[in-house]
């Protein structure tokens, strides 16, 4: 029997998310009918994971509904999502190393033989073999997962979603680690699964591809939908500019740098063993430039391959005109602070008060003969402090009951303090709230103005475009454009992270 | 036999099985020389078997501890609870009860301990080694407290005929190895079970997604540890013709080396099983030839933490070239 086109296998409705301080989803209806490849559209952070997470289980959403054939049902789990047919190829692998591809294809569904408890090998490597030959992979089944590529890691993704037989099959950015050919074939594949009347969810940034596959386009921005369209009435700069024009907090403008400073961070044709290449910035003091692109792109490899966290293995990293080389201590002591996207992690002390923190960097300049001065290390936390207006009570309160704000302010003092003059902020925004957001880029306009340079990472587009003098932008592990200030627009950023110019 | 030759006739595939071959192979074949040039007893028959039958028990307790580990996991409490049961088998038996009831008895403290094991890191979430350091001080605790810190002696002759007879011809303490090794290797190579036990150590999430209920399994892990360890408790009893508070202690340490040198990673949910009877027999043939020579038992523990060391570099250096 021929499957019904028109009918929707899945329907979500009206449905919503909130996390404490952000709202992920915010009213979203979502068709997914048979026989359909239903393109998923959005920049980064505008509710496309967490539509898919409300799908397959992994959220319950706050309010909404969700159909199925006409039906309403509750997907509490990924049981559940299974149960209804939805199968998920997850974008960062749901495959476990050790296992062989045969038996990460069938996890969870392994082939029972007769022998009770006993699981049938070889009839789990027969299937997957079969499935392999589908997707134009010649590997034996054998094969130990870890030992594969990316690429190859993705199609065993793919493999395992197909398996399912799932009547709706969601893929996060299947492409993203394929080669041409190997993409060909996988549109093969979905083209088929299109015509067995498979229904299809797929998130993609690249928008040749939105326009080759695609039967309906649904765009997201701010976790809402904001355009249902089909690829035939739209067009490539239609999409884009419907993904961009995020609510903007204009209450950090600066004033832009007219006259840039001396060369603080120069790369040449720089390369790390974590994928970037080709890699050419250049910053001057008193200008805050930002590095923009998808998720993914390389921005914080970049942000790494310059301080010494990841090795160099491709050109040279100078700064303030001499080259830098070796770990992140040696580019602490040239000047150079990152500061990271895990700030909880990796950049503050959460447990120990705010003047440990701030003195942290620079104990050995403060005290050269090793012998920590309570009344010096006291005089220099407060200035900073003063200076800085981290609002704490006193400098010996823990770093963890100041806000997040406030918290970066510390991170940024701990390496004012150690003289540092060239800051890397890796997602400075990141886990704080909108109010103190104004307050962060009014730091970061302070340090500029002090004449130190400001390399400035970020996915949100606006503050790209709010903060920054001039952007870098990345795709794949390269750089693949520059904007100038005159040109620096969040449509110009998109077109260049997802190669439509 | 043909193969070898075969073998020597392409070196690349040579340097292949060199190379894939851990470096705990390496080492027990140069210990193996060692004690055979310094010792005369050290290759005797007599020696030989009794090393197996030494390495029986340790082998029962590395199995189940190798799955654990793969699991991203730990079981220090496998050396106590192995104790605590063997003590709870001949004050059974003292009693009067039959073997088979005293096993049943042995078994069912074996897998409660396991059972609490796996909740506390599976259910709880504590952390593994945290979780099993505090059983561990209940097992020894309640060892120690049913026996009065006293041997439980008197548990009649037929356990100990038991210990020296034979199935078709094998002694029965390499037999129960020979039994735990397969039925080890069976669980992890062939069952659901084993694969899960490779995917809560190498990508826990991956399983959750599977719709697997991962918690099942990975209290499993435990309660097979806590079972090994009855069963081990008829072999170490029958042994010392007795029940002794303090007969095992130590032992999760030397398990815990066996399956270190023997390939089994901490962290990535990779392990080699038969690595871990390679492991064993390090270990046992480092005490067993050790004794011989009439090194004191204090400087035995260094030599097995530099076996440790020495095995674990020799795979770094491999997997680095």
């Amino acid at each position: 029997m021929p499957p019904d086109r028109a009918a929707p296998v899945l329907e979500l409705r009206g449905i919503s998310k909130l996390f404490p301080g952000v709202r992920a989803l915010d009213d979203v209806s979502f068709t997914i009918r048979a026989g359909e490849v239903h393109m998923l559209l959005g920049e980064n952070g505008a509710g496309k994971s967490s539509l898919i997470k409300v799908l397959y289980g992994a959220y319950q959403a706050d309010s909404g509904e969700i159909l199925h054939h006409g039906r309403k049902v509750a997907i509490a789990s990924p049981a559940d999502a299974r149960r209804l047919g939805v199968a998920v190829i997850f974008q960062e692998f749901s495959l476990v190393p050790f296992l062989d591809i045969a038996q990460n294809i069938f996890l969870g569904r392994e082939f029972a033989s007769r022998v009770p408890g006993h699981i049938d090998h070889r009839g789990m490597h027969l299937e997957a073999a079969k499935l392999l030959e589908l997707l134009g992979m010649d590997v034996d089944t054998h094969t130990k997962v870890h030992r594969l590529g990316v690429a190859q890691q993705q199609l065993v993704e793919i493999a395992k979603a197909l398996s399912q037989q799932a009547s709706v099959l969601v893929m996060d950015e299947p492409t993203a680690a394929l080669s041409e050919h190997e993409t060909e074939r996988l549109f093969k594949v979905i083209r088929r699964l299109k015509q067995e009347g498979v229904a299809i969810v797929y998130i993609s940034h690249r928008l040749a591809e939105v326009f080759e596959l695609g039967d309906r386009i649904t765009v997201l921005r701010d976790g809402r939908k904001v355009g249902s369209l089909a690829p035939s009435e739209t067009t490539p700069d239609e999409l884009v500019q419907l993904m961009v024009g995020r609510a903007v907090d204009t209450s950090y403008a600066r004033e832009f740098c007219a006259l840039p400073g001396e060369l603080a961070l120069e790369t040449k044709d720089l390369g790390s063993e974590r994928g970037i290449s080709g890699v050419n910035i250049e910053v001057r003091t008193g200008e805050i430039v930002g590095l923009a692109g998808l998720v993914g792109a390389g921005r914080t490899e970049v942000a790494r391959a310059i301080f010494g966290a990841d090795r160099v293995t491709h050109g040279e990293v100078r700064v303030f005109g001499r080259p830098l080389d070796g770990g992140p201590d040696a580019s602490t002591r040239r000047g150079v602070a990152l500061i990271p996207e895990n700030r909880k992690q990796e950049g503050v002390a959460l447990i120990r008060s705010v003047q440990d923190n701030l003195l942290l960097a620079s104990l050995a300049r403060l005290f050269p003969r090793r012998w920590f001065d309570p009344a010096v290390g006291r005089r220099v936390s407060v200035q900073k402090i003063d200076e800085l207006r981290i609002a704490t009570p006193s400098p010996l309160r823990l770093v963890r009951y100041l806000s997040g704000g406030n918290q970066q302010k510390v991170v940024v003092g701990k390496w004012l303090s150690a003289g540092c003059r060239l800051f890397i902020f890796d997602e400075p925004t990141r886990g704080i709230d909108v109010g103190a957001k104004a307050e962060i880029f009014n730091l970061i306009g302070e340090l500029v103005g002090r004449g130190a340079a400001v390399l400035m990472i970020s996915s949100e587009l606006p503050e790209i475009v709010h903060v920054c003098d001039r952007a870098y932008v990345m795709r794949g592990g390269r750089v693949a454009g520059h904007l100038t200030r005159a040109e620096l627009t969040e449509a110009g950023i998109l077109r260049l992270a997802m190669h439509h110019e | 036999m043909n193969e070898t030759s075969a073998l020597a006739l392409r070196p690349h595939r040579l340097r292949a099985a060199l190379a894939a071959t851990p470096g705990v192979a390496y080492i027990l074949l140069l210990m193996v020389v060692v004690f055979g040039a310094t010792s005369k007893h050290f290759l005797s028959g007599a020696n030989l078997l009794n090393l197996g039958m030494q390495s029986a028990i340790l082998l029962m307790i590395a199995l189940p501890m190798t799955l654990i580990i793969m699991s991203e996991g730990l079981d220090i409490s496998l050396g106590a609870v192995l104790t605590l049961c063997s003590v709870v088998l001949a004050l059974m038996l003292v009693r009067g009860n039959g073997l088979a009831v005293a096993l049943a008895a042995a078994l069912a403290v074996g897998f409660a301990f396991g059972l609490a094991n796996g909740l506390l890191v599976s259910v709880v979430n504590m952390p593994p080694f945290v979780a099993t350091l505090g059983t561990f001080g209940m097992a020894q605790g309640l060892a120690l407290a049913v026996t009065d810190g006293q041997s439980v002696v008197g548990i009649g002759d037929f356990v100990q005929q038991f210990y020296e007879g034979g199935v078709f011809g094998i002694p029965v303490p390499i037999a129960f190895a020979l039994g735990s090794y397969a039925l080890s290797h069976w669980l992890l190579y062939h069952t659901r079970f084993g694969s899960y036990v490779f995917a809560i150590g190498g990508n826990r999430e991956a399983l959750v997604l599977a719709g697997v209920r991962v918690n099942l399994y990975h209290i499993g892990i435990y309660a097979f540890g806590g079972c090994m360890a009855g069963l081990a408790a008829l072999l170490l009893t029958a042994r010392m013709n007795s029940g002794h508070p303090t007969a095992a202690i130590g032992i999760e340490f030397d398990a815990i080396v066996a399956a270190a040198i023997g390939g089994t990673s901490f962290e990535r949910g990779d392990g080699w099983l038969f690595g871990t009877v390679l492991g064993t027999f390090a270990v046992g043939v480092m005490r067993n030839g050790l004794n011989l020579l009439g090194v004191p038992s204090s400087l035995q523990v260094v030599s097995i933490g530099l076996l440790v060391i020495v095995a674990l570099f020799v795979d770094g250096l491999k997997q680095r070239s």
